[in-house]
């Protein structure tokens, strides 16, 4: 008996251990967590942390400096290509391994690997989207080209380099947290975050709702709600612009029996509200100085660590900075020594749907003959399970997305097949390295020609006072309506047919109005000759079109006043409606309390406006009492658009049946949000919204919220609640370029490095950072230097 | 009490060495093992003098990396587990090494009379 209790402290002490290093289901294991050598006081970094490094890397051709600011910016100087992006992979890894890595494992559907089966229907969506399909496609036209095969390469070796250096105690805290590891990194995995990009910006399913729609609504009905082009636009290509010729020839409409499938379905799954973006550039005619300004926030999901990073880039033939994106190599928004450039989302329609006829279990009707799917096994990998196999079927037109073993939106069984641009090889690392190098103007156009898709507004301007905007993407001359709903699949005149040259993109190069302005607006003018439809915003086009239609003498203050501009268009227009319809002796006295707020308000919407959420939560009472007769079930972002719902208010349009009937009903129905957010102190509108910044896992200590920012997406600081300006930047174009910027982030990844947010106090307050940009000669005035050079040299 | 405090020095003292190329658990049951297998000691004095050694010793090892961090990372760690504040964190952290240390001194002291059997 005594022997046995003897025993018991070594069986006590065997299960703790044992019981602190396995992982009980979501919970990461404790003690190589809690430990506090190798497990999270590893990533613990003194806000003292002296950054200077000397490094010996395997692969390098020559010796780089990086000199790191006081805003740990890296201005990374090489003696060649290969060692710049070598470098560029290198401090990727250092500051940002694990998001990168994180992102691309979401983008070809290996979530399961990490998060077990709950992540199962995610990985397979992604599977059978054919992400990895299509990165596939494009990493071959990427490995074609001698410049961008040498740009991946070396990105790619640079980031093993340092994963190579790492073990458990030095893996970021999340791998820790969730239990998995760092992978040696591919050149296919920044091929699908590029992949993972477009599905951001172009990943679009509203075809498939549309359909429905469409077949509800009468033809009358659905024009008049659903128009192809709102009147009153103002498009991104000004009407001065130099008219566009085709080359090509509108192809002929087939019939509508041919052209169009019917569904039906219950409900909707539909995806965030779109993704703004603005950018804009004046000429020297509108500035004080003379020389151009370019102005470009993108907006993005608002995540830390940040989607971006800041770099400066130098080496022969080569000095450029700007924001980049972990996981793939160069600089996507930012300037030269001579050219600056920012892009906003296009918006064109590049995704189209069909639906497909089986003919039998391994055969589909095309074209009048049965043809075999071509199937792609998809192997996901679920951590604690057995692996699961998911056989996509490819036709013609592109995979079979949803079938009855995996239910499209609103439980569609139909068999669906998808045509996506980003299926395409394209080459968009080659774009950015040309257009990085770029001098002038025709460099810059040859550049973006190689960018296809996600298809973008690349704003542009130089040193000589050129400027300009390409809406560049690779595009389908479609016959009129082609894509709007889902195609029929079974016959051969729905595929899409030839390229539209991408010389005929709509540009426009120094135009008389003398500036050029983008946010996801209309992009042409009816002169365009060829067709085209797309998911487009019009609210912060139509502010940021009437500031600069009025302005003269701007400074790059000017310009930062216009990014955090919170006016609202849609407030302007249809609050003094809604009064209208308001007579005061019928309403209660806590309708005319909160009324009598909006009375001398702005329509702007700022952080401490408690008018500001008054209307907002009418408006959204309204918006949804106004359609929900009509569109019931169907989530808001399906119905009329804002916009025409604005125009159809302020025209008294009968399609709206009783406005003052539905405007009396939404006040009475906002009265009680109103009073909840009354009660719990949270009435000014940054407190109504909460922007916040989050962790990619969502974890709250991680994250930021209660922001004390303005704005929502239809102002042009479009700060919502999860999305928002990622980055803000202002470049003055004169001799010495005079840029700034700022994003919500920092350039640490390290949730434990005083580097995690640095910039997001201020990025709400709408302040920025002057850029330290260094001519190839100078000297960089560095807070920490690194000496890094070739391994057994 | 004297042996006991002059063993967690030693404890303290040997970790802070070992700690630059083994895990601080792996520390916590090899340390207080092997010492107190070498020692003549009861099983409840083994337990509290390998307790309060590991319990130090990760105190030490988590305060040199927390003060110059400015608690950055232990107020959001805290935050991940509930906890309200940076200081509970390492508390339970500690208590955590502690009771590690404790057992696993507590079987040294068993083996050792197994041993002189």
């Amino acid at each position: 008996m005594r022997k046995v209790i003897a025993i018991l402290p070594l069986v006590f002490t065997s299960l703790l251990v044992y019981f602190l290093t396995k992982p009980m289901g979501s919970i990461p294991a404790l003690g190589k967590l809690l430990d506090p050598v190798v497990g999270c006081w590893a990533s613990a970094e003194s806000v003292n942390k002296n950054y200077n490094n000397k490094l010996k890397l395997d692969g390098l051709k020559k010796g780089v400096t990086v000199s790191f600011d006081e805003r740990l910016v890296p201005h990374i100087k090489a003696g060649n290509d290969y060692d710049l992006y070598y470098t560029q992979g290198y401090l990727h890894a250092y500051f940002r391994l694990w998001q990168m890595d994180l992102q691309t494992r979401a983008a070809g559907g290996r979530v399961s690997e990490i998060l077990g089966d709950k992540a199962l229907k995610f990985d397979r969506t992604q599977r059978r989207k054919g992400m990895v399909y299509g990165a596939e496609q494009s990493l071959k036209a990427m490995e074609a080209d001698p410049r961008s095969k040498q740009m991946l390469d070396a990105y790619t070796a640079g980031i093993n380099a340092y994963i190579n250096t790492l073990s458990f105690k030095t893996y970021p805290l999340e791998y820790k947290l969730a239990g998995f590891e760092p992978e040696p990194w591919t050149n296919l995995k920044s091929a699908l975050l590029l992949k993972y990009m477009a599905d951001d910006l172009t990943g679009y399913t509203e075809d498939i709702a549309l359909t429905v729609l469409r077949d509800m609504l009468s033809p009358e009905e659905f024009a008049a709600l659903y128009p192809e082009r709102l009147h009153g636009v103002n498009p991104v290509i000004p009407h001065d612009s130099v008219k566009q010729t085709a080359s090509l020839s509108a192809p002929a409409i087939p019939a509508d029996s041919i052209a169009w499938a019917h569904l039906t379905a219950t409900d909707f799954e539909v995806e965030e509200e779109g993704k703004g973006s603005n950018n804009w550039v004046l000429g020297g005619s509108r500035t004080k100085s003379g020389k151009p300004i370019l102005c470009n926030d993108p907006h993005l999901g608002l995540n830390l660590p940040s989607l971006w990073y800041e770099v400066q880039m130098t080496a022969p033939g080569i000095n450029v900075y700007g924001v980049s994106l972990p996981g793939s190599p160069g600089v996507i928004i930012g300037f030269n020594d001579n050219i600056s450039w920012g892009f906003t989302n296009n918006y064109r329609d590049v995704k189209d749907f069909y639906a497909i006829q089986p003919a039998s279990a391994t055969t589909y009707k095309f074209a009048g003959k049965e043809q075999p799917y071509i199937n792609r096994a998809e192997k996901i990998s679920i951590k604690g399970k057995p692996d699961y196999y998911d056989t996509v079927k490819y036709t013609v037109q592109g995979p079979v997305m949803y079938e009855e073993t995996f239910h499209g939106p609103g439980g569609l069984k139909k068999p669906i097949a998808v045509t996506w641009m980003a299926h395409r090889p394209s080459n968009e690392v080659l774009a950015l390295y040309m257009l990085n190098r770029s001098g002038n103007y025709n460099e810059y156009v040859a550049a973006i020609h190689n960018f296809l898709c996600p298809a973008q507004n690349m704003i542009y301007a130089d040193r000589h006072g050129d400027i300009a905007l390409w809406g560049q993407g690779q595009f389908i001359n479609k016959w009129r309506g082609q894509g709007r709903y889902v195609m029929n699949g079974a016959d051969s005149a729905t595929l899409w047919g030839q390229n539209i040259p991408v010389a005929e993109n709509p540009h426009a190069h120094n135009p008389a109005q003398g500036y050029i302005a983008s946010a996801n607006q209309t992009v042409t003018d009816t002169t365009y000759p060829y067709w085209y439809n797309g998911y487009f915003y019009e609210f912060r086009s139509w502010r940021i079109n009437d500031v600069l239609r009025n302005t003269r003498n701007a400074t790059v203050e000017d310009m930062f006043a216009l990014q955090n501009d919170v006016f609202s268009v849609l407030a302007s227009n249809v609050l003094p409606v809604m009064l209208t319809h308001i007579t005061p002796n019928e309403i209660t006295d806590k309708e005319r309390n909160y009324l009598n707020m909006l009375g001398s308000w702005d329509y702007r919407l700022m952080a401490e406006s408690k008018a500001a959420t008054v209307f907002q939560v009418w408006w959204a009472n309204l918006y949804a009492t106004l359609w929900a007769k009509r569109f019931g079930k169907i989530p808001d972002q399906l119905k009329p658009s804002p916009e025409r719902t604005m125009q159809l208010l302020k025209e008294e349009s009968p399609y709206l049946g009783n406005i003052k009937g539905a405007v009396v009903a939404s006040l009475r129905n906002s009265i009680d949000s109103l009073e909840k957010l009354k009660k719990a102190d949270r009435l000014e509108w940054y407190k109504a919204k909460n922007t916040s910044v989050k962790h990619l896992t969502k974890l709250a200590p991680f994250s930021y919220s209660d922001l004390k920012i303005g704005g929502w997406g239809n102002t042009v600081n479009a700060a919502k609640t999860d999305h928002g300006p990622s980055w803000r930047m202002v470049v003055q174009m004169g001799d010495a370029i005079e840029a700034y910027g700022v994003y919500p982030g920092g350039q640490s990844g390290n949730v434990g490095s005083k580097y995690y947010a640095t910039f997001l106090d201020k990025w709400v307050k709408g302040e920025y950072y002057k850029l330290s940009f260094y001519t190839a000669d100078a000297k960089p005035a560095a807070t920490y230097t690194w000496s890094i050079n070739p391994k057994n040299k | 009490m004297k042996q006991t405090f002059i063993v967690s020095i030693i404890i303290v003292v040997l970790g802070l060495i070992f700690s630059l190329f083994m895990s601080g658990m792996w520390m916590a049951v090899v340390l207080p093992l092997v010492i107190m297998i070498s020692m003549q000691i009861t099983g409840r004095r083994a337990f509290g003098t390998g307790f309060l050694g590991v319990a130090l010793l990760w105190l030490v090892l988590i305060l040199i990396k927390d003060v110059p961090n400015h608690h950055i990372l232990s107020s959001r760690m805290a935050g991940l587990l509930g906890l309200p504040n940076s200081a509970m964190f390492i508390l339970v952290n500690v208590l955590l090494g502690g009771l590690l240390g404790g057992l696993s001194g507590w079987s040294g002291a068993v083996l050792n009379k197994a041993f002189r059997k």
